[in-house]
């Protein structure tokens, strides 16, 4: 508003009079003054493109430290090592996408003053939002089911198959509940079992004997992850999931800890990088929750305007989070 | 498109400061809440008549956009040729990715038809982010090689995938019924 202070007393002096507009300075002499906006476009969305870009600098940081981590680290685990999906990861790009067009088709229809399209394509955009949160949610149920967490408590990833990892899996059948457990599965009688838990049966007893071994060697401790969850190889694309049956798999309430090389380091970025867009996400969804008691007309243009500017820029972050994390 | 003349809406709220007798205090409050909405519905593209908008644009790029996706997904599949040579796959997936971005920055988000003024913003911004990319190049180059004690106790390395890959090959806890 430093235009006003200047330009009134300019006025003042002159003395016009009748009305005139702000370019009917043209005959005169002395400085035009007329009211210039700093920058061709309403304060709201210069303030959401200014926001944007130091969401860029967040984002870029988080990638790049990301970058840096997968690339310096001596062993990055395969996307089917930690049970990620492909498929899901793509379908969750598609349903982004999808959404970036709906709220594109509700800033139109505002304009056009079809409020009732407007808010029918802003609520989509809400469902398919939700429904990428949905999915996030399940994939990330899915780590948490194989004992990868971001935290070091809860996760039951170790990086390699050392002593550590050989104390963690006797702790863990050292434990009450689980001593209970063996002792049941143990007297249960070979029928009442399928031949793949028979099977299993046999190699977990030859498990918690390798573990309590004394002279156990480093290969010894390798066999041992491998049984409670075997890593998938290139070649044995099928099984379950895409990894072959491990003995967690089989006994779910067993929890024994795994060996991921890698794992720990692959968890912290994933969860991080995945869970700031899902904030993000969730953010954008509140805001469209709020537009939707509005009538969406001309007048809330702007609003959805910069609400889907907003939108895009998670979608874009979402357009290189899944290369990098997916399929790299 | 010039944005200075483009805003018949905008300057009559904006005229009260030029105008005579009218002070500020007046304008101030009012005149941006109504004379934004104005002029952001007579602003880009003047309203809904026309302009660049058209539903049939953003179909088109959306399009593009799911076919760019397919293709990174293709360097997934079985058929992608580049298998054992990571490096071909990552380049091509960065470069879909920034096609992607390059269409959902400039058509859905609009910059395409926007004035002058998206250049103020996102040429620095788009500086500040090589910047920080070429910042990153040193660590990338030279590799953590020094870690902390504490990890370098706990991380896995090549050897220990490979001792893992041993074990599984080996099956020594198979049974003859080969259920492993």
């Amino acid at each position: 508003m430093n235009a006003t202070a200047s330009a009134i007393p300019h006025d003042d002096h002159h003395g016009h009079g009748g009305a005139h507009d702000s370019h009917g300075d043209h005959g005169h002499h002395g400085p035009v003054l007329q009211y210039q906006p700093g920058l061709p476009l309403t304060r709201g969305k210069l303030i959401m493109w200014l926001f944007l870009s130091t969401e860029i600098m967040f984002f870029a940081a988080l990638l790049g430290s990301y970058v840096v981590l997968r690339f310096g680290a001596p062993v990055w685990p395969k996307p089917h090592h930690v049970h990620l999906s492909e498929p899901i990861g793509a379908f969750n790009t598609f349903v982004l996408i999808c959404s970036s067009v709906t709220i594109v088709l509700a800033l139109e229809a505002a304009k056009a003053n079809k409020q009732s399209l407007a808010k029918l394509w802003m609520v989509l955009t809400l469902v398919l939002g939700v429904l990428f949160l949905g999915v996030k949610g399940y994939e990330y149920s899915a780590k948490f089911s194989h004992g990868i967490y971001p935290w070091s408590p809860r996760s039951r990833v170790f990086e390699k198959p050392d002593l550590y990892y050989g104390s963690a899996v006797r702790a863990r059948l050292g434990e009450p509940e689980i001593i209970d457990r063996l002792k049941a599965l143990d007297e249960t009688a070979e029928t009442e079992l399928s031949a793949e838990q028979v099977s299993a049966r046999r190699r977990l007893q030859q498990v918690r004997q390798m573990v309590v071994s004394p002279d156990q060697q480093p290969f010894d401790l390798a066999v041992v992850a491998d049984q409670v969850m075997p890593l998938p190889t290139e070649a044995a694309g099928g099984g379950h999931g895409g990894h072959a049956m491990g003995l967690n798999d089989i006994f779910p309430w067993l929890k024994l800890p795994a060996v991921i090389p890698g794992g720990t380091m692959w968890a912290s970025t994933y969860f991080l990088l995945t869970g700031f867009h899902a904030i993000h996400v969730l953010v954008g969804l509140i805001v469209f929750a709020i537009l939707l008691m509005y009538r969406l007309g001309p007048k809330r243009a702007g609003m959805i305007e910069n609400a889907g500017l907003y939108w895009h820029f998670v979608d874009l972050v979402w357009i290189f989070l899944f290369p990098l994390l997916y399929l790299f | 498109m010039s944005d200075h003349g483009d805003h018949p809406a905008a300057a009559p709220s904006h005229g009260p400061i030029t105008r005579l007798g009218e002070l500020p205090a007046h304008s101030a409050a009012e005149a941006h809440g109504a004379g934004h909405a104005a002029a952001d519905a007579g602003h880009d593209g003047h309203g809904a008549g026309d302009g660049h908008g058209g539903i049939g644009k953003y179909l088109l790029v959306f399009l593009a956009l799911c076919a760019l996706t397919t293709m990174s997904f293709f360097t997934y599949s079985s058929l992608w040729p580049w298998k054992n040579e990571p490096h071909v796959g990552w380049a091509f997936m960065m470069a879909v990715s920034c096609t992607k971005a390059l269409l959902v920055v400039l058509f859905f988000m609009h910059v395409f038809w926007e004035a002058n003024w998206k250049y103020v913003l996102t040429i620095p911004a788009a500086m500040m982010a090589i910047f920080l990319a070429l910042m990153l190049v040193p660590d990338v180059g030279l590799r953590t090689r020094m870690v902390a004690q504490e990890r370098e106790i706990h991380m896995a390395r090549p050897s220990d995938v490979r001792l893992l890959e041993q074990a599984g090959e080996a099956q020594l806890l198979s049974d003859p019924a080969g259920a492993h």
